[in-house]
């Protein structure tokens, strides 16, 4: 293994047959050469754990398993992408830029320039070593001697002068993050250092560039403790500002005021929001009372043969979604919508596989009745004539029971939803129908996204769960108020399924509620974000050929009265629409991480209009919802 | 009589030769360039490609290889997104490709767990997924991506939206 670089040459002075025989063993040898053990490696006045590298031909390798290299990376923000077997060896540098290497092909490539290294990058050991001072020139740092050590510097390696009609930006970029100082700042003159970075670029440019004479670059310190000052030399009366930027290496500065395109400033105002936050409280007083038309009268809880029953019984038409939550936590409640109650009940001390069951009036027009179990017991939800009937086995369940459903009580009956206008394609993959029948016409289930342990986006003391909330319980009293039978997937800041759920069984619990119940139509409310604040306005999302018709209707709605950028309605492979059996919509109201947008969700009058606008689509889309009587006759 | 033969010869080597060629030739060869999909940050949905050079395959490298390393240098490529001053919807910070792997006409790409920080919108979610699947699709002999995070499979990322269990096609989006 250990075949050394001298060893080879002391046997290559003799003849010229002999030398030519040396040195074709001296290529075979140095390719699996370690190098010298005492070669030691500093970065950022430190000892850099280099120990996997090797000659070849004079030139250095190293490893891509060798943990300084795993350190330089890190440092400079880049990343690698390999496994045991590959050919192909990339990293991706913060710029971004990809550097490709080969096994057994000398070229490489950075971004989009191709060359040819000094060797091709080899297999040893299971791992690939690749040319070593390409790929630091690749990542800015430059390998430089001092004494025995050799000292990898980095290096302010582009300094881009890019002009614009609104003035010039300057971007310069380096192998880490660069930290300007200020040395001076007049009104002809700025001066720049920067600390712990080296540089080869060429001392002076003139430059013919909106506001600028000229740059000069001097590079000062030491091997191991670099310094490299930039001065810019203005023309009189040019103003400047630094520019914030995307790369973590970077540095940028306008010149002559305005911002060059692709920019942003560096602080972005954000505006408070023009009322206050969103009330936690629920606007109940504001329900029209026909919402709570049912009332729940009372309830018999008793032990039977095979387990526990408890029959609640129901007056009118109302809609109800139940819950059960997982081992340990042995809860199952069941929220009757559209209902009072006639009486306050007393809680009921059950017996086992039922502990205790409670009654409440949960908030203006829902009722909840809840079940404390001993375990994770069979049950069943039976709606009858007199209202709906629990019973609870004495049997274990198991995990992968259901723990959502919903349905209606009272008067209902099913009747078609017209055809979606766009034909269905056969790439659809859930919900391949034209035609969707629902069981419960009348109903539409409304979805506040995220909630509970998930609060969604947030932005300015505005979270997206309490935005939602807010937005589908304003909808929820103008469709109520317009005859439809409306279900919220949640009424309160909670998981739907249980907290700290994944977002799937979060998800799928929402579409659990609008499908068992045969809803209509099913809207998620969302608040969209962003990295930054660029993009802004309304978006519809849909997934199936059947929701189509919905989003148009929405969208065209949402975009005529709020204020907002248009941005049209947009298919994605979104899991709350696909695994809906009815036509769904997923409706991103804003976006709180554009300041405009933002003051707008702060603003309660806004969401009203939201609300309203969804509403009116949802109007145009399926009309006047069936009355309850011209239902049950059908 | 004997020119006739050999014009009837040089015919059926030519006949033979031209079948030969035409049905050995793949339409799916990947070229020198490879397109690779960002999502513009202005809408959100609109996508636009640039071109990277392709290394040419090298000698040991079988066809079902040199599709993997055109998938995964694409996968990188997307993943990376363009030049720090492009507009573009971009993977959260950090987020990079641990590996690909091809079976059938399916690549599914293994995303760091960087992924997950996605900070609240479909809008983000949305542009990601749609680029990254554009760019594998346009990999010949690709037409489906599965996505796995930190080498696991995931219905959904954490406070996401997309379905993600299933693999991805371009009329998903």
């Amino acid at each position: 293994m250990a075949i050394s670089n001298s060893t080879s040459r002391s046997t290559a002075r003799t003849s010229n047959i002999r030398y030519l025989v040396a040195l074709l063993l001296a290529l075979v040898a140095t390719s699996v050469a370690r190098a010298d053990a005492a070669q030691s490696f500093v970065f950022e006045g430190k000892p850099l754990p280099v120990s996997h590298v090797a000659t070849v031909g004079g030139k250095l390798a190293i490893s891509v398993r060798d943990p300084g290299l795993a350190q330089l990376l890190r440092a400079t923000g880049a990343s690698l992408t390999w496994n045991p077997g590959e050919r192909y060896v990339l990293f991706t540098t913060a710029e971004p830029q990809i550097v490709s290497f080969a096994v057994g092909d000398a070229r490489y490539d950075v971004g989009p320039r191709s060359a040819q290294a000094g060797f091709a990058p080899y297999e040893m050991a299971g791992a690939v070593y690749v040319p070593f001072d390409e790929l630091m020139s690749a990542l800015y740092l430059a390998p430089k001697r001092d004494g025995d050590a050799i000292v990898i510097q980095p290096q302010l390696a582009t300094f881009d002068v890019r002009g614009s009609g609104a003035g010039t930006t300057l971007v310069a970029r380096a192998g880490i993050p660069l930290k300007p100082r200020v040395v001076s700042e007049t009104a002809g003159e700025l001066v720049y250092a920067f600390d712990g970075v080296g540089t080869s670029l060429d001392r002076s440019r003139a430059i013919r560039a909106d506001g600028i004479r000229a740059i000069t670059f001097a590079q000062s310190g030491t091997v191991r403790a670099p310094v490299t000052t930039v001065t810019i030399a203005l023309a009189p009366g040019t103003g400047h500002g630094r520019l914030a930027t995307d790369d973590r290496n970077g540095f940028s500065l306008a010149i002559g005021g305005a911002a060059a395109p692709g920019s942003e400033p560096v602080a972005v105002a954000t505006p408070e929001p023009t009322d206050a936050p969103v009330a936690t409280a629920a606007p109940q007083a504001t329900l029209a009372p026909s919402t709570a038309a049912a009332t729940v009268t009372g309830i018999d809880a008793h032990a039977g043969p095979n387990g526990y029953s408890v029959d609640i019984a129901v007056g009118g038409d109302a809609t109800y979604d139940w819950h059960r939550l997982r081992d340990p936590d042995n809860r199952f409640w069941i929220d009757i919508h559209g209902a009072t109650l006639a009486a306050p009940i007393a809680d009921v001390t059950g017996s086992d596989p039922v502990e205790a069951v409670r009654v409440r009036q949960l908030d203006a027009s829902t009722v909840r009745v809840a079940l404390s179990l001993s375990g994770q017991k069979h049950l069943d939800v039976q709606p009858n004539p007199g209202g709906v009937k629990i019973s609870v086995y004495a049997d274990d369940a198991g995990d992968d029971v259901a723990r959502a459903g919903s349905g209606t009580l009272g008067s209902s009956a099913a009747v078609a939803v017209a055809p979606s206008p766009v034909p269905s394609g056969d790439a659809w993959k859930f919900g391949a129908r034209s035609t969707y029948v629902a069981t419960n016409p009348r109903l539409i289930v409304i979805d506040p996204g995220h909630g509970g342990s998930d609060p969604g986006a947030g932005r300015g003391g505005l979270r997206e769960a309490d935005l939602t909330l807010d937005m589908a319980k304003r909808l929820r009293d103008i469709l109520t108020a317009r005859g439809w039978q409306v279900v919220l997937t949640r009424t309160t800041d909670v998981d739907v399924y249980k907290p700290n759920d994944s977002a799937h069984e979060e998800l799928q619990a929402r579409d659990d509620i609008a499908n068992n119940a045969g809803a209509r139509m099913l809207v998620s409310i969302h608040v969209n974000s962003f990295i930054n604040a660029g993009p802004r306005g309304t978006t519809t999302y849909f997934s199936k050929p059947v929701d189509v018709a919905l989003a148009q209707a929405v969208q065209a709605r949402a975009a005529g009265v709020l204020g907002t950028k248009d941005d049209g309605i947009v298919k994605s492979h979104l899991y709350v629409t696909l695994h809906a059996t009815m036509p769904a919509v997923l409706v991103e109201s804003a976006f709180l991480s554009n300041p405009d947008d933002l003051a707008k969700l702060g603003s309660a009058e806004w969401r009203q209009k939201l609300a309203l606008a969804i509403a009116d689509g949802v109007k145009d889309y399926a009309g006047a919802p069936p009355a309850p009587s011209q239902s049950a006759n059908q | 009589m004997k020119r006739t033969l050999t014009l009837v010869v040089i015919l059926i080597v030519v006949a033979a030769g031209s079948w030969w060629f035409l049905s050995h030739r793949n339409p799916n060869t990947i070229g020198d360039t490879l397109n690779v999909y960002y999502t513009k940050a202005a809408d959100g949905t609109s996508e636009v490609s640039w071109p990277v050079s392709m290394r040419p395959m090298q000698s040991g490298e079988t066809s079902a290889e040199h599709t993997h390393n055109a998938a995964l240098y694409a996968a990188v490529q997307n993943v990376a997104g363009p030049p720090a001053d492009v507009q573009a919807v971009r993977f959260p910070a950090g987020t990079r490709v641990l590996g690909v792997t091809v079976a059938g006409n399916t690549a599914t790409v293994d995303l760091s767990g960087d992924v997950k920080n996605q900070g609240g919108g479909t809008f983000g979610e949305n542009g990601e997924f749609k680029s990254l699947i554009y760019t594998l699709t346009a990999v010949p002999g690709i037409s489906a991506v599965a996505v796995l995070v930190d080498g696991q499979k995931l219905e959904t990322l954490p406070g996401g939206h997309l379905e993600l269990d299933q693999p991805l096609h371009r009329e998903d989006f």
